[in-house]
């Protein structure tokens, strides 16, 4: 037995999660590896805290600032008319900003990683910015962007305690396939929560060693 | 249709004034840190100083406010690593430059610039694919791809073998005979720079030196400055006088040496250089003439031959710290046998004593 | 290009637009009710018998009723709450986000569960729970949090009136609620532990160990008095299974899972 419902929700939560963060986190691990100033080091700290925190702190510290009472999730309210916690959309956001250390720092490295030789001879091309960041940064940190890509796919499959704490445990809503386990594991429904452990091991264990082998190929390529 | 340059930084120190001239290859020669990586980068726009004004021809492009984008520069670079592209291929990278021309004429004229950089046949390589020198020349192909007005070489050919260096040298000079573009070359090589170009400029420390013609700098240093840095080891101390007749002396310890004076020289202490090619050795088996000017009484303390070339040390009589560097071809030792120990006369021309300002 | 990139860049939209449409048509129509988790196994067959005959379908939520409380205080899109202790009605039905004070749906009761091959033997007063730790068998005892799951308030009401409290508190591991509480208890993670009657009941809780039910006299200080409401935002499937749960065929399954049905006056 399988509850596909909970399979599905997490699917879409991951993917919904790569679309909301993966532009915006591209833009800020290039400015973070082409730019030095005063600080840095701060922002890149806070940056990575959800490397750091406990989820059940993130969990508490989101609550705050998107439950029922808060500014934020009022706000969504009389936008939408769903609460911002215990929704799915409130999911996607709390699951893009623990995500954001997973999707910002592969993408920097490979940022980081290309010369200052390259960038030079880009201008000297005559290249405008946009035609450099397409035609030749791009290309060259595809490698650790798709890292970040699937480092945030696996880590928001697995997400346990955020979610909990800021979704709830409301079915086809915000019970992901993890939540859905640990509640099958309460209620003595071992074939299921098997069934599901095995299937989340299965798809990332795939995603990683398809993506691992592509960024291997095209690091290959790229070597000089 | 010359480049102007007056620059200003604190880090690294510069404080040059220069005018490049259009046309000819130029080299920026000076030793490491002495910032011509820096100079270079400022011209092409991707270093900004303290303080820069930079106009080629009419156009200016540093000023005070001033600062013209490197992609709106007519510069075409090739940096000390090449700068290729590595996901591109050699043709790829040639067509980076010329995303303002459109799709057709974009491959033609990159085909063409392959062909004139000398790398046809590898134009669907990578720069992994390639050894150094091809790698080079594509660095070149993309940097005259849009018809630059002026080229910039960071010390091109400093990472490349002897051989293939010899190759790029040649390939420079007829490119620039077919383009007639400016060139900037910067390169701590001496040699480097006496091959390939026509105007030179000594750099130290972030000042000019002496600029002109290359002969004309490699043979006449003006400041002692300048003769250390182009490796001139006979600098000596002597009085400059003028004789009753009006003509100018120079007193050598017991040696009075005619020299060529420019009108403006003062009397005094004065230090001068003479390049170890310009000491002539005096045969014994001819006779004295008048024709041979200032000859000086030496033994020779040691002899090494290198290269096809003998090097002599010789020790002046009674002056004992001064010890000439000489260098004679390797046959005129063969048929006038010289040996350590014996003393020997050699002569230098008036015009050959290159009076030095401090 | 090469051609695996070339796949992936046709790829990516055929995903952005298979996650939009997805997206798009959010459960919202199906009510989420919060219930108590010592109603997990009851609770569910009552919705199926329900779907079977209405057609209507529900999503439920089984946790801590505490939690739950606080949850619809944050703003928790539930419709209907059914809670193992009143109070958590009442509280939220002063804050007015209820329809009513709701109604008395039942009268929870606890009991001591044994997992086989732990050392300890079940009997009605607790004599060999009272010589265990006397003796040093127990390691550890299972209850609910009392913080937040009336199912933990009441046993440790029943451990306080028994005596025994002060002797097992340094061994309790809390379940988060009733059913995990019922999981350390079941998987012989601990020697036993105090448990609603209602999950001991599930048959495939029963086959795991021993159950003895324990007076309600001995926690009459925190009665299970298990009260439901229907929230402001309920709907029409929300209203409908709440009168459900008042009629006989509902009736005989809660009673079934040990619910005692609270007296007429109520």
């Amino acid at each position: 037995m399988m509850d596909w419902t909970a399979v599905i929700l997490s699917l879409k939560l991951a993917l919904a999660t790569q679309l909301v963060l993966l532009p915006p986190a591209i833009f800020c691990a290039r400015w973070l590896a082409l730019t030095t100033f005063r600080g840095k080091a701060w922002i890149e700290g806070v940056l990575a805290l959800p490397l750091v925190l406990p989820p059940t702190v993130i969990g508490y510290y989101l609550l705050v600032a998107m439950g029922g009472n808060s500014p934020l999730g009022r706000w969504f309210e009389a936008l939408s008319g769903q609460t911002l916690a215990f929704s799915f959309t409130g999911l996607v956001v709390a699951s893009a900003l623990i995500n954001i250390p997973f999707a910002v720092q592969p993408a920097q490295r490979a940022f980081e990683a290309i010369s200052l030789e390259i960038h030079e001879s880009a201008k000297c091309c005559g290249l405008t910015f946009w035609q450099t960041f397409r035609r030749i940064e791009l290309p060259l940190a595809w490698p650790g962007i798709l890292s970040a890509a699937v480092m945030t796919f696996a880590h928001t499959l697995g997400e346990f305690g955020v979610v909990l704490m800021v979704g709830g445990n409301i079915p086809g809503e915000t019970q992901t396939v993890a939540i859905s386990i640990y509640d099958r594991v309460q209620s003595f429904d071992f074939s299921t929560a098997g069934a599901m452990s095995l299937l989340l091991l299965g798809i990332s264990l795939v995603t990683i060693a398809i993506s691992y082998g592509m960024a291997d190929r095209l690091m290959r390529r790229r070597r000089l | 249709m010359s480049l102007r340059l007056e620059l200003q930084h604190n880090g690294p120190l510069l404080d040059f004034t220069a005018e490049i001239p259009a046309g000819q290859i130029s080299a920026l020669v000076g030793p490491s840190g002495s910032g011509k990586t820096s100079i270079l980068r400022a011209i092409a726009g991707l270093l900004r100083l303290r303080r820069a004004r930079i106009s080629l021809a009419d156009e200016r492009w540093d000023d005070e406010g001033l600062h013209r984008p490197t992609r709106e520069r007519s510069i075409g670079m090739v940096p000390q690593h090449h700068g290729l592209f590595p996901h591109l291929s050699v043709l790829g990278n040639v067509e980076a430059a010329l995303t303002h021309l459109p799709a057709p004429s974009r491959r033609q004229r990159a085909m063409e610039c392959v062909r004139l950089a000398h790398v046809s046949g590898m134009e669907d390589r990578l720069p992994s694919e390639l050894s150094g020198g091809q790698r080079q020349r594509t660095a070149m192909a993309r940097a005259i791809a849009r018809a630059p007005k002026l080229l910039l070489l960071d010390e091109p050919f400093s990472a490349i073998d002897r051989s293939t260096r010899k190759h790029l040298y040649l390939e420079l000079r007829r490119l620039h005979q077919q383009l007639g573009n400016t060139v900037l070359l910067v390169t701590h090589d001496l040699d480097e720079a006496a091959q390939l170009a026509t105007h030179l400029l000594l750099l130290d420390q972030g000042r000019l030196l002496q600029a002109g013609a290359t002969t004309e700098v490699l043979t006449r240093p003006r400041s002692v400055q300048a003769a250390q840095l182009l490796d001139i080891p006979n600098i000596f101390t002597g009085m400059l006088e003028t004789s009753r007749s009006g003509r100018a002396l120079l007193r050598w310890g017991p040696h009075s040496l005619r020299v060529a004076a420019g009108a403006n020289a003062s009397e005094g202490r004065i230090k001068f250089a003479v390049l170890p090619q310009n000491l002539l050795l005096v045969k014994t088996d001819r006779p004295w003439g008048s024709h041979l000017e200032n000859p000086l009484p030496t033994v020779v303390r040691d002899m090494v031959t290198l290269g096809g070339e003998v090097l002599l040390w010789l020790q002046l009589q009674e002056v004992p710290e001064a010890q000439l560097q000489m260098r004679l071809p390797e046959r005129a030792v063969r048929r006038y046998p010289v040996v350590p120990g014996s003393e020997v006369t050699v002569c230098i021309r008036a015009g050959d004593i290159v009076l030095l300002e401090h | 290009m090469r051609g695996r990139e070339l796949l992936l860049r046709r790829l990516m939209p055929l995903l952005v637009l298979l996650v939009v449409a997805t997206t798009a048509a959010p459960a919202a129509e199906i009510p989420a009710i919060a219930a108590a988790a010592d109603l997990k196994f009851a609770l569910s067959e009552i919705a199926t018998q329900f779907k079977r005959e209405t057609g209507r379908e529900l999503r439920l939520s089984f946790g801590s009723s505490g939690n739950f409380t606080r949850q619809i205080e944050q703003g928790a899109p539930f419709e209907m709450f059914l809670s193992a202790d009143e109070n958590y009605i009442f509280r939220l039905a002063e804050q007015g986000r209820t329809v009513d004070r709701g109604r008395l749906y039942a009268l929870g009761q606890v009991g001591l569960f044994v997992p086989h091959g732990s050392q300890l033997r079940v009997d009605a007063e607790l004599a060999d729970l009272r010589a265990a730790l006397q003796e040093g068998r127990i390691k550890r005892f299972a209850i609910a949090n009392p913080e937040h799951a009336p199912y933990g308030r009441a046993a440790r009401a029943l451990l306080e009136s028994t005596g025994l409290w002060d002797s097992i508190e340094a061994h309790l591991v809390l379940g988060e609620n009733a059913a995990q509480a019922m999981q350390f208890a079941a998987s012989g993670a601990s020697q036993g532990g105090i448990v609603p009657l209602a999950l001991a009941l599930a048959p495939e809780i029963a086959r795991r160990g021993q159950f003895i039910l324990l007076p309600a006299a001995w926690y009459a200080r925190d009665p299970l008095r298990q009260r439901m409401v229907l929230l402001k935002s309920a709907g029409d499937s929300a209203a409908a299974f709440y009168a459900y749960l008042l009629q006989p065929a509902a009736r005989e399954i809660l009673a079934r899972y040990g619910f005692v049905e609270p007296p007429e006056s109520e």
